[in-house]
C-alpha cells in the first residue's frame, strides 16, 4: 500500500517530520510511506493563483497517486500551523486532490496535550467541502513532551507508544482499504483507456511524420532541426554534445528504452544488431505506436501496465524474462518518468542480464548460493518452466489488480504463486514484431 | 477617543473584509480612530531558531501596543481562519506578545450565507490560546454572508438591519474596552505568565 506522508512544518527541525521518518522506516513492512515535502509551497493568496506551480503540483500528483495520506501536525496557538494550512487552501481551491482521500492525523508538541487541539482542529479542516477528504474516526495518536520522545538514533523510545502506533497504522490499513473499496469501481478497466495506437498527442509528438515509417528517424529530425553531431545539448546537470551523449547512452550495460507518454516508442540505444540483443529491437522500429512492438495478445497486458505507471500505481514494475539458459537471468524493468510538477512523461524501459552482478558479488565475499529449504516449490522451479502452460490471463490479473500491494510480487517469479507469462514482459519490447 | 487597530485577515487583492473594515473606518470615524493593517507581507512562520522575529511583525505588534484595541475581520476557509492570517497569529506570539489582556473585536464576511460563523469560533480559538490571550470580546458575533453583494457603489453597507447590527456591536466594543481597561488587576501576572510560556523549556 502507498501512502504519503506529509509534516505540518516547514521549520529547519520538527519532531513531527522525525515522526514520519519513524514510521516510514519502522513499518516499512506494513506499508510504504513517501514524505513529501511542503518547505516550497507559497503562502496560499486568492488573487494569486500558484495552482500550476510545481510545488503545488508536485504534492496534487502524488496524493492522487497514493492509496492515503499521513499528516503529522505541530500545534501553534492551539491549531495546525499557517504552513500547513496553506497547503490545503492551495489543495481545495482550483484542484481538490484530497477529496475521498483516506487521510490519518497524527501529530507531536513539546506539551503534554501532544497536539490534540490542533488534531481536532484538522479533521474539521479536512472535513469541509471543498477539502473532502475522509479522515480515519477515532484514533488519536498524540505524542506529548516530544522532545524526550526519540532517542539519539531518532527512535521513539517507548515501546507502548510505538505498539499504539502499529495498532492505529494497521486499523489505517484496513480503513484505506474501505474507503477506497467504497470510492472506486468494483471493475477497474480504466486501463483500457491507454492508446497503445498513439492516436493522440503530447507536447513532444513530432508531428506530421508517419509513425510507421522506418525512416522515422531521420524524417523527425529534418522536420525538428534536432541537433546532431557536435552540437551541444544543455542537460541536468551538465553539457555533452549529441556524440557524447551517444558514446554515453550506448554504453550503459542494459538495453535502454524509451516510451513517451503518448505510447509512442521513440529511442532505444542502438548498440547492437536486434539478433544479439536481450530484447530485440530493430532500427526501422524507433518511432512506433507501441501497439507495432507487440502482437495483439499482449496488448491488454503492456496496456495495465503502462496505465499502472501512468496513474502511479507504481513506479517501477519488473519482471525477469526467462528462456535465456540457466546462464543469464534477464530482467526487464520498466520506471515511470516525472517531470518535476510530477507529470508522467513516459517509460525508461532498462533491460539487462543479472546473473553476473550477483555471481560477482558471491565470489568476491566468499559466498555461493544456496536453495532455500521454505521457498515455494515455484520460486525454485523459476517462472520459464511454467511459462508454457500459463493461462494468458495470468500476469495481467495480477498487473491489473486495483491495489497490487506489492509490485514486486506481480512480476517476480519467487514471490508470485501464479507462472508469470512472457509476453507481458515486451512492453515495448520488439521480441515479438514478426507478427 | 478610541484608537484601534483593523487587521485585514486576508493578502487577497479583492477583499470584502477589507471592505468592511474601510467601511467602518468612515462610518465611525466620529466615534474611534480606525487604522488598518495588512498581513500580507509577513514571511511563511517557520519558528526560526535565531528566534528573528521579521520587521513587518514587530512593526505591527508595536502598534497593537498602542491601540485601545484590534479589529480582526477574517474570511472563510476550508471552515477556518485563512492561512495568512494564522501565520500573523504565530508571528504575533512567538518571542513578542502584543495580544496579552487586549480587547479583541472578531467579524467577517463571506460568499456563501454563513458568514464565516466556523472561521469566527476557530480564531476565537486561537486568540485564547496561552500564549496570544487576548480578551475576546465574549457573546458577539458579527456575520456578513453574501460579501460580494453586501456593499453598494460607494462602499456603504447595503442592509439596515446588518448596519443596525454593526453599529450596536461596535459600541458595545468601545464600552468592552473600557471595562477590560478597568479589570486590570491580572495585567502584570498575565504578561509575567506568558514570558514564561518557553516552548523552548517544556
Ligand atoms: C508560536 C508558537 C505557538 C505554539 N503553541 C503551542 C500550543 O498551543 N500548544 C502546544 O502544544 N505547543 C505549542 N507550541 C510548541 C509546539 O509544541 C511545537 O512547536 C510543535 O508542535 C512541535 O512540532 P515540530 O517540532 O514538528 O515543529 C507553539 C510553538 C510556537 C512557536
Ligand atoms: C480555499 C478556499 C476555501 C474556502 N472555503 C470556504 C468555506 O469553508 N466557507 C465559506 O463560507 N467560504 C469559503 N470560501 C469562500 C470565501 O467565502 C471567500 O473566499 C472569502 O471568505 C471572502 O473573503 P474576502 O472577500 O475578504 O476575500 C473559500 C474560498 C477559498 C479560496
Amino acid at each position: 500500500m502507498k501512502l504519503v506522508g506529509i509534516a505540518g512544518s516547514v521549520a529547519d527541525k520538527s519532531y513531527n517530520r522525525l515522526l514520519l521518518k519513524f514510521i516510514a522506516t519502522h513499518f516499512s513492512d506494513t506499508v510504504d510511506v513517501e514524505i513529501l515535502d511542503i518547505q516550497d509551497v507559497p503562502m496560499f493568496n486568492q488573487s494569486d493563483d500558484q495552482t500550476n506551480s510545481d510545488a503545488v503540483q508536485y504534492l496534487s500528483h502524488k496524493i492522487q497517486q497514493a492509496d492515503g495520506v499521513i499528516i503529522a501536525t505541530p500545534e501553534h496557538n492551539h491549531t495546525i500551523t499557517a504552513a500547513l494550512k496553506s497547503v490545503i487552501e492551495w489543495l481545495s481551491f482550483s484542484i481538490h486532490p484530497l477529496s475521498g482521500k483516506p487521510v490519518m492525523i497524527v501529530g507531536a508538541s513539546y506539551y503534554d496535550q501532544g497536539s490534540s487541539r490542533a488534531q481536532l482542529n484538522l479533521r474539521q479542516i479536512l472535513e469541509s467541502p471543498g477539502v473532502d477528504a475522509v479522515v480515519m474516526p477515532g484514533n488519536e495518536f498524540l505524542l506529548g513532551e516530544v522532545k524526550d520522545a526519540f532517542d539519539d538514533q531518532h527512535n521513539l523510545k517507548d515501546p507502548r507508544t510505538v505498539g499504539f502506533l502499529k495498532e492505529t497504522l494497521e486499523k489505517f490499513v484496513k480503513f484505506v482499504k474501505v474507503i477506497n473499496t467504497m470510492n472506486g469501481p468494483v471493475e477497474d478497466d480504466s486501463w483500457k483507456s491507454e492508446d497503445l495506437e498513439a492516436h493522440g498527442k503530447v507536447e513532444t509528438t513530432i508531428e506530421g511524420v508517419d509513425m510507421h515509417a522506418a525512416d522515422w528517424v531521420e524524417q523527425a529530425a529534418a522536420k525538428t532541426h534536432a541537433a546532431e553531431g557536435d552540437d551541444t545539448v544543455k542537460l541536468d546537470r551538465g553539457v555533452l554534445t549529441v556524440n557524447q551523449l551517444n558514446y554515453f547512452l550506448n554504453s550503459m550495460p542494459m538495453e535502454l528504452t524509451y516510451a513517451d507518454a503518448n505510447n509512442q516508442f521513440i529511442y532505444y540505444n542502438h548498440n547492437a544488431d536486434a539478433k544479439d540483443m536481450m530484447a530485440a529491437r530493430t532500427p526501422a522500429q524507433a518511432g512506433n505506436p507501441m501497439a507495432d512492438c507487440h502482437p495483439k495478445r499482449a496488448i491488454p497486458h503492456v496496456q495495465q501496465v503502462i496505465h499502472m505507471l501512468r496513474t502511479g500505481k507504481t513506479d517501477l514494475f519488473k519482471l525477469p524474462v526467462p528462456g535465456n539458459g540457466p546462464e543469464k537471468y534477464i530482467m526487464h524493468y520498466y520506471q515511470a518518468m516525472h517531470d518535476a510538477k510530477g507529470e508522467y512523461k513516459g517509460i525508461n524501459e532498462f533491460v539487462l542480464d543479472i546473473l553476473p552482478i550477483v555471481k560477482y558479488y558471491l565470489a568476491h565475499t566468499g559466498q555461493v548460493l544456496a536453495k532455500d529449504p521454505n521457498a515455494k516449490a515455484d520460486a525454485i522451479s523459476g517462472a520459464s518452466a511454467k511459462s508454457a502452460d500459463a493461462k494468458p490471463d495470468s500476469v495481467s490479473g495480477a498487473s491489473a489488480d486495483a491495489e497490487p500491494e506489492q509490485p514486486d510480487e506481480v512480476s517476480a517469479a519467487s514471490a508470485d504463486p501464479e507462472p508469470v507469462k512472457p509476453e507481458v514482459d515486451s512492453v515495448s519490447g520488439a521480441s515479438s514484431n514478426d507478427n | 477617543m478610541h484608537k484601534f487597530i483593523a487587521i485585514v485577515g486576508t493578502n487577497s487583492d479583492q477583499s470584502t473584509n477589507r471592505k468592511l473594515l474601510q467601511f467602518m473606518q468612515k462610518h465611525f470615524a466620529d466615534q474611534a480612530a480606525i487604522e488598518l493593517v495588512e498581513i500580507k507581507d509577513l514571511p511563511m512562520f517557520n519558528k526560526p531558531e535565531n528566534k528573528q522575529v521579521p520587521a513587518a511583525a514587530t512593526a505591527i505588534a508595536e502598534k497593537i501596543d498602542q491601540a485601545d484595541g484590534v479589529i480582526i475581520s477574517t474570511p472563510e476557509y476550508d471552515h477556518s481562519a485563512p492561512a495568512v492570517l494564522m501565520n500573523a497569529l504565530e508571528w504575533l506570539s512567538f518571542h513578542i506578545h502584543p495580544f496579552v489582556d487586549k480587547p479583541v473585536m472578531i467579524i467577517g464576511a463571506s460568499y456563501g450565507s454563513l458568514g464565516t460563523s466556523r472561521a469566527q469560533a476557530h480564531l476565537r480559538q486561537i486568540l485564547d490560546s496561552p500564549e496570544l490571550r487576548a480578551r475576546i470580546m465574549p457573546s458577539s458575533e458579527f456575520l456578513l454572508g453574501h460579501s460580494l453583494q453586501a456593499f453598494d457603489e460607494d462602499g456603504n453597507l447595503i442592509d439596515a438591519q446588518k448596519l443596525a447590527k454593526l453599529t450596536g456591536l461596535f459600541t458595545d466594543f468601545q464600552t468592552f474596552v473600557d471595562i477590560t481597561a478597568e479589570l486590570n488587576h491580572a495585567n502584570e501576572a498575565n504578561r509575567q505568565e506568558v514570558q514564561n510560556v518557553n516552548w523552548d523549556k517544556l
